[in-house]
């Protein structure tokens, strides 16, 4: 199974501009570990992950009767304040949850992907 | 009752749990299930009973699930199937905390995977009677007071996130089976309570469909015999239950003060008190399992007192001061104060209220209402009455407060 996992708000975690040189030191370490027990995981694939830059710097794409039209800053709400992502591949849902575990508490969407392939 | 109902009741969550573990169509193996129930009782009656009912019901299943996946179209079988464990581990995939059959291990999946804590609490619990016990949509839609197809959907969505979602058949690692068996309890839990929440009519209470979660607490503990949150629970809900027919009378819900005692069952009490005492309860417990264990210890104190004048408040006041340490709840500190007014006077009891307050709940306010009265301050009771009548938002409940309104105004 793959999810989408988007690291969705900061959660239980302060302002990434809040924190301490050490403290951001530490955040980073724990997504280092992140990768680790991900690739130590038998089963576990992580396929691809990138911070995202200022959610303001977003582009939302609609193509309505076929003429697209741009418009600036996230599609809604629940991704203003979104961080980052990964595409995990996972043998299941519990698996996920306890992997993601060793990330900072954020808020964090777990969404399986569609194979669309025919 | 009759073979086929018996075998039912027995083997249900077995049969399911064979049939998911074997296709792993969460979508097809209850139809499965139920279609070869409804064959046996057309055809047993005729030709008698198979010599081993169960595995005559498990064939025929596989049967009718066989001939469904014959018939699936393509796109059909490339939708995903419910996962299980052996994802999980190319090799070894039985690496169970505890070493039991290969079968009672698939029934606790099942338990495991209805319990899941990524289902919303109602639709887990809705779907635990269903699965593993095989009670009826129609009935569990009683139980929660919803129309039939209202929780028929409910069920379908559960059973559709459960495979959309990846939530697995599986038993976790024995660092998270715990916490996971504590959800697995609270889901039996909140089916109980659903019995016992005041509905309207004939099913005033639903504590015959309460008793169906007894039976899933002793499923569970038939597969994790010393789990403490479920021997805790078990005994709780059973001191509990062994009141039910005392608590209608003529259409009305009777206080515990004025349930006539020799209608409680008393082999039930004798049970859950000799489930207090078993060793397991001893050690350490998870907060859930010690607050079980309290109110346990509480209702234990109600049940066995003689007569209503009997009753130990003093004790009662202490299992509540514990309960409070264990798993501080408003409706805890609620409870508390009933029992610190019986002990020690409504004035105590109204003291012990002080500053409590329970979004949308007319209880507070009822509690305050009726200490108030019986310290004869009419006129604040009679606004607390009118506080909690406005907030009650259920029919039978502000009935009664209505009542006890109106005999407020009565001249004594």
């Amino acid at each position: 199974m793959k999810y989408l996992v988007l690291l969705i708000g900061d959660g239980a975690v302060k302002k990434w501009s809040a924190h301490t040189e050490e403290e951001q030191v530490e955040v980073m370490g724990r997504f280092q570990a992140f990768d680790r027990a991900c690739r130590e995981r038998q089963g576990v694939e992580l396929l691809a992950g990138e911070a995202l830059s200022d959610p303001r710097d977003a582009t939302v794409m609609r193509t309505p009767d076929g003429k697209v039209e741009l418009t600036d800053g996230p599609y809604a709400e629940v991704i203003e304040g979104m961080g980052g992502f990964y595409l995990l591949e996972a043998p299941d849902l519990d698996v996920v949850v306890e992997l993601l575990q060793v990330l900072p508490p954020y808020d964090i969407q777990i969404h399986p992907t569609v194979d669309v392939t025919l | 009752m009759d073979d086929l109902e018996q075998v039912v009741q027995q083997e249900w969550g077995r049969l399911v749990a064979l049939l998911v573990s074997q296709f792993r169509r969460l979508d097809l193996v209850e139809d499965a299930l139920g279609d070869a129930v409804e064959s046996a009782s057309r055809t047993w009656p005729v030709d008698g009973p198979p010599e081993k009912p169960a595995a005559w019901l498990l064939t025929a299943a596989r049967r009718r699930v066989l001939d469904r996946l014959r018939t699936e179209d393509v796109a059909r079988r490339r939708l995903p199937v419910l996962l299980t464990d052996a994802e999980r581990h190319q090799e070894g995939a039985r690496t169970m905390a505890d070493s039991g059959s290969l079968v009672e291990d698939d029934v606790l999946r099942l338990v495991l995977m209805c319990a899941h804590p990524a289902l919303a609490p109602e639709s887990a619990s809705a779907l635990s009677l269903r699965l593993v016990l095989g009670v009826p949509t129609a009935d569990i839609a009683r139980l929660f007071l919803v129309p039939e197809p209202t929780m028929a959907a409910r069920i379908t969505r559960a059973k559709k996130r459960i495979v959309g979602a990846g939530i697995p058949f599986a038993v976790p690692d024995a660092s998270v089976l715990p916490e996971r068996l504590d959800m697995v309890a609270q889901t039996a839990y909140l089916a109980f309570t659903a019995g016992y929440s005041p509905g309207t009519g004939p099913d005033l209470l639903r504590a015959d469909l309460s008793g169906e979660a007894i039976r899933l607490v002793r499923v569970v503990l038939g597969l994790r015999p010393d789990e403490p949150a479920l021997v805790a629970l078990l005994a709780l809900m059973l001191l509990q239950h062994a009141r039910r027919d005392a608590r209608v009378r003529d259409g009305r819900l009777v206080l515990l003060a004025d349930q006539d005692r020799t209608r409680w069952h008393h082999d039930e009490i004798a049970e859950a008190t000799r489930l207090l005492a078993a060793p397991s309860l001893a050690g350490p417990l998870t907060p859930l399992a010690a607050s079980y264990a309290v109110q346990a210890r509480i209702a234990a104190e109600h049940a066995t007192a003689p007569t209503t004048e009997d009753t130990r408040w003093d004790r009662i006041v202490g299992w509540y001061d514990l309960l409070l340490q264990v798993m501080p709840s408003p409706s805890a500190r609620l409870a508390r104060a009933v029992a610190v007014a019986e002990d020690r006077g409504a004035a105590a009891g109204l003291a012990a209220l002080e500053g409590l307050e329970i979004p949308d709940s007319h209880r507070p306010a009822a509690v305050r209402a009726e200490l108030l009265s019986r310290a004869g301050d009419v006129d604040a009771a009679r606004a607390a009455f009118d506080q909690a009548i406005a907030a009650c938002r259920n029919d039978v409940e502000r009935e009664f407060l209505v009542r006890r309104r109106e005999k407020l105004d009565a001249p004594s």
